[in-house]
């Protein structure tokens, strides 16, 4: 069995200068920008939906993207505050007030515009368009987040893969907004408030295992 | 300052205040920057303050992994996983904060999963009763397991001294815990201990090996 001053020996040898984590602020920053970056291609290539200026003066509307990107910007405060050691838990509270009132808009959306729903309407073609959107806007925006967090996966997986998976979830609800113009309630229903439901269970079923892949655990595999 | 004192020092530490109000005493607030000044310099390559960092905090959380764990190498275990931790995510510590949570946050965690971690083991592991052990001598009695027994012999004497050591005095010499410490100079609890390990090493020799 290696004994503990002999770990410490092997830890001491094999201490290299390490580069600090910038302020979580600052890196939060660098996700969202990249995040915009994202999401202009994503518009330079699909375009807007053809009704977003009525859309705009419609206070629904506005409250409900408006939510979704706040929520977004939160809950990647909160990942990345609860990434690291010596930050408490409750971070994780921060995107719920914002959460709270987004799903409040797609409930009431869904509602108003129950009566408009017309099952002939859709097409497949859209349809899948709107999943392309979903994957381009989803996936590179949460590999890139797994990336900055991998050192989470030793500290509190779970939380942080909560609040990546709520924040990613909420860009790409954001881009269907802008970019799909579905007003038909099941839709709705379908692709923002499902679709969101979707990422953020599938990342939070998965997140904790990508951190683990990702996590600097060659120490610990070693010793095992 | 004994040991005992100086963990008690050091966990005066973990809850101090900010430092622009004045310290309940100056020893402490002198550990708290101690350690931040160790695992800064720590970040920047300085050996030497990386040492002393780790020798220092060991004690600490050896005592904190005592809380949980009674028996000594799974307290090791613990203490070892969080030295390994901190190295790994050294780079997650910011020199402007104190350094009392980011490590209690890490040995918190790293005790949460020991204690899963033997809670799943208790769960599919039983004692080894009397018929266990003469089912085993009948079996290895036979002609045909001579092989067997062969394959054992090698797969024990690759373990490591200690584990060899338990194993050849318990198992077997089929001696008492306490004969077996008397012999060998190990405590029963690191005996235990070694012994768990060498059969867990041994099982997944052998299975390797069919």
């Amino acid at each position: 069995m290696i004994t503990t001053p002999e770990v410490i020996d092997a830890l001491v040898a094999q201490a290299r200068p390490v580069r600090r984590l910038r302020h979580p602020v600052l890196r939060v920053a660098a996700w969202l920008l990249f995040a915009a970056v994202i999401l202009t291609l994503i518009g330079a290539n699909h375009g807007l939906r053809a009704d977003l200026a009525l859309r705009l003066q419609q206070p629904v509307f506005v409250i409900g993207v408006g939510a979704a990107l706040l929520t977004a910007v939160l809950a990647a405060i909160a990942a990345f505050m609860l990434s690291l050691p010596d930050r408490s838990r409750a971070w994780l509270m921060l995107p719920l007030p914002s959460l709270l009132a987004w799903i409040g808009t797609m409930g009431y959306g869904c509602l108003s515009q129950w009566v408009r729903f017309d099952p002939g309407s859709e097409l497949p073609g859209e349809t899948l368009r709107c999943l392309s959107t979903l994957v381009f806007a989803s996936l590179p925006l949460f590999l890139i987040m797994m990336v900055m967090l991998r050192h989470a996966a030793l500290i509190r997986p779970g939380p942080v893969a909560a609040a990546v998976g709520l924040s990613v979830a909420a860009v790409s609800s954001t881009a269907m907004s802008l970019f799909h113009d579905f007003d038909a309630s099941v839709m709705i229903l379908a692709w923002n408030l499902g679709a969101a439901a979707l990422v953020f269970a599938g990342i939070g079923l998965f997140a904790g295992k990508v951190l683990a892949w990702l996590a600097p655990m060659s120490l610990l595999r070693r010793r095992v | 300052m004994s040991v005992s004192g100086k963990i008690t020092r050091r966990l005066n530490l973990v809850g101090s205040a900010p430092p622009d109000e004045p310290a309940p005493g100056g020893a402490q607030r002198l550990g708290e920057l101690d350690w931040v000044i160790l695992m800064s310099r720590a970040q920047a390559g300085d050996k030497v303050a990386y040492r002393r960092l780790l020798d220092e905090i060991t004690p600490y959380i050896r005592w904190r992994a005592g809380k949980a764990f009674s028996v000594e190498g799974d307290r090791e275990d613990v203490v070892q996983e969080t030295l390994l931790t901190v190295h790994a995510i050294r780079n997650t510590y910011d020199p402007g904060r104190p350094f009392g949570p980011w490590l209690v946050a890490i040995a918190n965690r790293r005790v949460v999963d020991g204690l899963r971690r033997q809670g799943r083991r208790r769960a599919r592991e039983t004692e080894l009763e009397e018929e266990h052990e003469q089912i085993a001598h009948l079996s290895a009695a036979s002609p045909g397991e001579a092989g067997d027994a062969q394959l054992l012999r090698q797969a024990v004497s690759s373990l490591p001294p200690a584990q060899q050591q338990a194993v050849q005095l318990l198992k077997l010499g089929q001696m008492s815990l306490k004969e077996a410490s008397a012999a060998s100079g190990m405590t029963i609890a690191s005996l235990k201990v070694a012994t768990h390990r060498a059969i867990k090493s041994l099982r997944r020799a052998l299975k390797g090996e069919s």
